[in-house]
């Protein structure tokens, strides 16, 4: 079964629970470029980075109603990275007023071999994409503008195809519970990027 | 740094000596290498849940139950390692305890089976010394000897030195080879090697009869 709920207590069990806050948004490919010059001029100052990752979906079906999901996500270009595995659970309803979605997250760097590892573990691989795109910092908040790319022969990461003529823009807080003024900042900050991008709070149960 | 890492010391290879309890055994060793001139340097501790797949998941996935073993070294306390026996294993970072509590619907641990050893370190030139007691809950089942060669990664190149200063202080009950090693005797050790000496030595612990205090074999 899915992990009850995780209330607004900050602490279960001895160990912090760490929620993620988060706001998307797209933009179309021709606007690419006045996205990431506003966003390099807003954020941190560092080098331009960007990334190119593969991410593999998996399930763990039990005689529970809703499998158990885990993302395990790999680096394509910095070879010697760690890989990253990330639980994400169930959006946290309740405060309309709140700005952005928070669900709890656990995040875990792994060895190599996590994929064999899971499928040992009974997982099943669901789906999977390679992710490729720039990122930036402003703070605690994580920037990243990607596209994503469907691989088409399972496990060949090098025969993909874009799924759609736009970016992915998503801004993130990994924070402790019970951090609420932390939506605000990422709101104040969505503001800042608008007309180029509407960052929202995407609810995905509203899109199935 | 990646030390070349043996145990010895499951009750049958480090018997309990003739009249005397884990306790004062341990003490022999320790006094043996305090003799040889190694030098203590803190304390360890390397424990070991263990897991088994959940009921409830079984059917679906048509698999026999495993059991996931996961274990925390002291001597690397940020890292967490999760292993299946004769299986994969994971090296992560210790979020993954807390994963594993999200995980408790599908994976159930069997508390009664937590294992543990617990003792001092001993620094003798290049080699790293650990004695523990293992202890399930409060009862003292065994001895782990865990020696370490720091200098060398390939465990063929320095399995004779190893044996060798092992006869020094374990005189007769020093082990053979690990079967950790196999066909792999020159590939790079690593801590996961670690970690699944341990594993073997826990489980040939667990099933093991409780040592009487008098210290019969």
């Amino acid at each position: 079964m899915e992990a009850p709920p995780v209330t607004m207590m900050p602490v279960t069990g001895g160990t912090i629970n760490m929620m993620e806050y988060l706001l998307q948004g797209s933009v179309l490919d021709h606007s690419l470029e006045s996205l990431i010059h506003r966003l390099r001029g807003l954020c941190d100052n560092m080098e331009p980075e960007t990334f190119l990752d593969h991410e593999m979906v998996f399930l763990l079906k039990g005689q529970q109603a809703s499998p158990f999901v885990l993302r395990a996500r790999r680096s394509m270009d910095r070879g010697g990275a760690p890989w990253h595995l990330r639980y994400l659970g169930q959006p946290e309803m309740g405060d309309k007023n709140r700005h952005a979605l928070v669900r709890n997250c656990v995040d875990i760097a792994t060895s190599e071999n996590l994929t064999d590892f899971l499928m040992e573990m009974g997982f099943r691989m669901d789906h999977e994409f390679v992710a490729k795109g720039h990122l930036f910092r402003k703070g605690i908040m994580k920037i990243m503008v990607y596209k994503i790319f469907r691989i088409l022969v399972p496990g060949n990461t090098d025969s993909t195809e874009a799924l759609s003529l736009s970016y992915l823009v998503e801004l993130s807080v990994v924070a402790p519970a019970g951090q609420d003024m932390v939506s605000d900042d990422m709101r104040n900050f969505a503001e800042q990027l608008k007309p180029l991008v509407h960052l929202e709070k995407i609810d995905p149960k509203r899109l199935m | 740094m990646l030390p070349f890492v043996l145990e010895g010391g499951s009750v049958s290879q480090m018997p309990v000596a003739e009249g005397k309890s884990v306790q004062q055994t341990v003490e022999l060793l320790t006094r043996k290498l305090e003799m040889l001139g190694a030098e203590k340097q803190g304390t360890f501790c390397v424990d070991c849940e263990t897991y088994h797949t959940a009921a409830s998941t079984l059917g679906s996935q048509g698999q026999a139950g495993k059991l996931m073993y996961v274990m925390h070294n002291s001597e690397y306390p940020l890292s967490c390692f999760a292993l299946f026996e004769n299986g994969p294993w994971l090296i992560a970072d210790t979020n993954f305890d807390v994963l594993m509590v999200k995980l408790k619907g599908f994976f159930q641990s069997a508390k009664a089976s937590k294992i543990e050893t617990r003792g001092t370190r001993y620094q003798y030139c290049d080699f790293l010394v650990k004695v523990g007691t293992v202890t399930m809950g409060p009862s003292a089942r065994g001895i782990s000897v865990e020696v370490e060669y720091g200098p060398c990664v390939v465990a063929s190149d320095c399995w004779s030195l190893l044996l060798e200063f092992l006869q020094s202080f374990l005189g007769s009950h020093t082990p053979g080879a690990p079967s950790v090693f196999g066909n792999r005797h020159d590939a790079v050790y690593g801590p996961a090697d670690t970690m699944i000496q341990y594993m073997e030595l826990f489980n040939k612990i667990r099933k093991q009869q409780q040592v009487p205090v008098a210290g019969i074999r």
